[in-house]
């Protein structure tokens, strides 16, 4: 029996596509387990894909020589437990970040992660990348809120880890090592996160700058303040000629109306050219603009999507630098940026994006900057940046988890 | 190398200060505050500098000798004990901070400094470092992030993990390097974030980045007494179900109230029987009315008194109450033993009257103070150590506990780590899959298992005996378990 057959009978053959690839969609672990040792019994490499969304993301697939067997999560998209009283949530890898979101929202509750294309993007996808969204600064990370986790390793054993509690030390954190491993290590199944409730009040203050040296005087303003805005995000959208600083307020009502207070007269001492008050519908849909901005599903042949993450102290630095190395390039530059934590997404479009990215790396020694999409993909773009400390020690714990190198082989950069 | 070689060469690391090896002395070493199991060191070596460390870690390796990184011996679980012997590493000496720079919200600081210092020093500037466990004013940050430990404020602003941006580690053969210094999502496996809570098993951590907040503009603190503990647990879930988003929620029963009221005089009515704290914080604006609402859900409760802190005084004295409530429950027992277990919040209620029968059932007083917010409880087994009978008892009653937390889907540690207390629970909440793939990480780090072994894995099986097995298990085979059932290795409890 070919391999294709003998995976259709895992899980039906409308659940198998041939197209030079064989892309197969599980039901659930039980099949995924059994998909991979079939697969594992070929030495297929193993390629996790969710919604699709970050398909650039990572060094070319190296499976010269093997079958490439591709999993979609997509049907592994049901909520496994939840009790909202609780405030966790265990929900299959494969359901999107918006159906998340409509699940607890009935119940006055949020998960706090605002990924671009959030009605695509699924949560195995998002904890494999290790996407964030602008309200990382009130919030945290999936770091900070993904409880336990179950996974099919390399050679189709499922593990589990962690637990349904909001605080836990029963063993190792491995939740921490599968965020961000891009499918190196395991493929997720499934997710526990801690819920917070939905703020009772909120509102979006929006300053424009001519300078991006004048934004960041509202930013250090904000440091040094005792304001606990949940975003404060940098902007410089397409054709625009300024800088936006995006400050969200959310908690209780009079928190949020001291914040709207006190940002505006911060920014005007900035010297903002404008500042806007936003609220209700119009906040909602202005931060669900901003939080697509860094999208990398929807990439021109002559455009790439770079991740920068610096010290919050060098980020404005940063910023200027890839600014004008935009004009010295040639490329027209947007970017969004959690400008308190120093980490900035940019698009660069034109013919001279190859040249902006290289010089962007010389230029900012320091930062960690990964390609998320590439219009173009070409074996000559640095796609990880420069290497991490403790680079042996992440390939044996690769060797460990996966010696054959079956799950998306020569992608990460280990 | 015999033992006279291994003393005169680590004397020459550390210089003679630095190495303690008086049988006496070693004693001091044989435990942290889990006195369950004992077991005396070989040496006990005391660096001043990373250099040291790595030497030391060198010297280890090359001569297979166990190297068990300590702080301040507080932990509650057995995981600074040195169950094999070999060399015990304590931080005590590494006490400086290195660096403090606001601007990008963090410290470094060596492992050995005591959170309270640490605390302290960044108060006087303005700013914080969340975790805050109960035992800060003598553990270590070093022994916080081996623990990953919690405290009162972690319902708000997480656990440590959530605080720790970059660590300078050395590896079982004496590799060190830095794994980040705060900067936001480097490529690679978030090192960092597995170094965490893992107890020292895969690495010596010899310095640290951790995350410094400004202090709240203003801050809020209740305590509200109720005449039975359910009426507390059942605030806080109503609180929580409000929507409200408490600094700190914790409850002490009436035998905890009463040893801190007999401690600190604390003019409680004998009617009592629990006290809730909450703690709010914030911005100034909005925090009385959202006080007086908490206040009104504790009244609709049944609370029969509720005490506002408003003023620092007020507030600090509420929480050292809380704070140094285990301390005070030497007036209650020779002995006690503190159960760390997490359920989901709506559970507390439930487990609170389980807890209260095993008491009767027991005949030993079991008292409660414990992190309601995250439904993190730990009930404080009274007992005499020294009566065997009681000492079976309380084995028992903390068994019982333990299988309850797991059947209301708990874990079996919200914040004071396995070590070796828990080692051998380990496999009533992971499937020896789950274990075999953390014992595969535990490989890629600590391969000869020297980093303080013998801990968080089942004894019998061991990490290094669960990773190979995984290793030879194919993918045709059903997993460790069946390897290890085929082997007929009887390595599982």
């Amino acid at each position: 029996m070919n391999i294709v057959a003998q995976l259709a009978a895992i899980t039906g053959a409308e659940h198998v596509q041939e197209n030079g690839v064989i892309s197969i969609a599980p039901a659930n672990s039980a099949e995924l387990s059994e998909i991979v040792r079939v697969a594992a019994g070929v030495k297929a490499a193993l390629v996790p894909v969710g919604g699709g969304t970050r398909r650039t993301m990572g060094l070319p697939l190296v499976a010269l020589d093997r079958p490439v067997v591709e999993i979609r999560t997509t049907r592994l998209n049901q909520v496994i437990e939840y009790v909202p009283e609780d405030m966790t949530i265990s929900v299959g890898s494969g359901m999107t970040m918006a159906a998340l979101q409509a699940a607890v929202a009935v119940n006055g509750q949020m998960l706090p992660i605002d990924v671009p294309l959030p009605g695509r993007s699924t949560i195995g996808g998002i904890l494999a990348c290790a996407a964030d969204g602008p309200r990382r600064l009130g919030y945290g990370t999936v770091r900070d809120l993904f409880l336990g986790t179950a996974v099919v390793e390399a050679r189709g054993r499922g593990s589990k880890a962690g637990g349904m509690t909001v605080k836990n030390v029963s063993g190792f954190d491995m939740m921490k090592l599968y965020i961000g491993s891009l499918g190196s290590l395991a493929i997720i199944t499934s997710a526990n996160f801690k819920l917070l409730p939905i703020p009772r009040a909120a509102a979006t203050i929006a300053c424009e700058f001519e300078t991006l040296g004048a934004a960041f005087a509202l930013v250090d303003a904000l440091a040094t303040s005792k304001l606990v805005p949940v975003a404060c995000e940098v902007v410089r959208a397409e054709g625009g000629q300024g800088f936006g600083l995006c400050v969200a307020a959310e908690g209780l009502p009079q928190s949020v109306e001291r914040h709207r207070r006190d940002v505006a007269a911060f920014a005007r001492t900035a010297g903002a050219s404008g500042v806007d008050l936003l609220e209700g519908a119009e906040h909602t849909a202005f931060w669900a603009r901003i939080q697509d901005l860094p999208q990398a599903a929807d990439v021109a042949a002559d455009e790439i999507v770079v991740r920068v993450g610096t010290l919050p102290s060098a980020f404005g630095a940063a910023l200027e630098s890839a600014t004008k190395l935009a004009v010295k390039h040639g490329v027209s530059l947007q970017f969004s940026g959690r400008a308190l934590n120093g980490l900035g997404y940019l698009r660069a479009r034109g013919a001279g994006w190859k040249a902006f990215h290289a010089e962007l790396l010389t230029a900012l020694p320091q930062a960690a900057i990964v390609v998320l999409g590439l219009g173009s993909p070409d074996p000559g773009v640095n796609m990880w940046g420069r290497p991490p400390a403790g680079l042996d020690l992440m390939r044996r714990i690769k060797h460990e988890f996966d010696p054959e190198n079956a799950l998306n082989p020569g992608r990460y950069l280990v | 190398m015999n033992t006279a070689e291994l003393l005169a060469e680590l004397r020459r690391i550390v210089g003679d200060r630095g190495v303690v090896s008086n049988p006496d002395a070693l004693m001091t070493y044989n435990a942290d505050g889990c006195v369950m199991d004992t077991h005396s060191p070989d040496v006990v070596v005391i660096p001043t500098t990373t250099e040291q460390i790595v030497a030391v870690v060198k010297l280890a390796h090359r001569e297979k000798i166990p190297v068990i990184a300590r702080g301040a011996g507080t932990g509650l679980s057995g995981g600074a004990t040195p169950v094999n012997g070999g060399i015990v590493l304590v931080t005590a000496r590494m006490e400086k901070i290195l660096e403090i720079d606001t601007r990008n919200g963090r410290a470094r600081v060596q492992p050995g400094i005591i959170n309270f210092e640490l605390t302290a020093q960044l108060k006087s500037r303005g700013y914080h470092f969340a975790a805050d466990p109960s035992s800060q004013k003598a553990c270590t940050v070093g022994g916080n992030i081996a623990n990953n430990s919690g405290g009162p404020h972690c319902i708000k602003y997480g656990i440590t993990g959530s605080h720790v941006l970059g660590l300078q580690v050395v590896l079982a053969d004496g590799t060190c390097f830095w794994t980040n210094d705060g900067t936001p999502e480097l490529p690679g496996y978030d090192l960092t974030g597995v170094v965490v809570g893992s107890e020292g098993t895969l690495c010596v951590v010899t310095e640290c980045w951790i995350k410094i907040m400004p202090m709240p503009e203003s801050t809020r603190v209740v305590m509200a007494l109720f005449r039975d503990i359910l009426p507390a647990a059942e605030t806080v879930s109503a609180v929580i179900a409000g929507g409200f988003l408490p600094a700190a929620l914790e409850v002490m029963d009436g035998g905890a109230l009463k040893a801190v009221n007999d401690a600190y005089n604390m003019a409680i009515p004998p009617e009592a029987d629990a006290a809730l704290i909450i703690e709010v914080d914030g911005v100034d604006e909005g925090l009385d009315d959202l006080i007086a609402e908490i206040i009104q859900i504790a009244r609709d409760k049944g609370a029969i008194e509720v005490r506002p802190a408003r003023t620092a005084e007020e507030q600090v004295k509420v929480w050292s109450a809380r704070k140094n409530a285990f301390g005070a429950m030497g007036r209650l027992a020779p002995t006690y033993h503190l159960v760390d277990t997490v359920v989901p919040r709506t559970k507390l209620p439930a487990i609170m009257r389980d807890v209260k029968r095993i008491s009767k059932e027991q005949n030993l007083q079991i008292v409660n103070v414990f992190h309601a917010g995250d439904g993190n409880l730990h009930p404080i087994v009274l007992f005499d150590r020294t009566n065997a009978d009681q000492s079976a008892r309380a084995h028992k009653a903390v068994e019982e506990i333990m299988r309850l937390s797991l059947a209301y889907g708990g874990v079996i540690s919200g914040e004071h780590g396995i070590g070796i207390e828990k080692q051998e629970f380990m496999p009533f909440l992971f499937s020896a899959d789950d274990l075999g793939a953390m014992a595969a990480l535990h490989s890629a780090w600590n391969p000869d298992d020297l980093l303080n072994p013998g801990k968080i894995f089942p004894r019998k099986a061991g990490a290094p005996k669960l990773a190979a097995a995984r290793r030879a298990a194919g993918s045709d085979e059903g997993g460790i378990a069946a390897i290890v059932a085929k082997h007929g290795d009887k390595v599982w409890i």
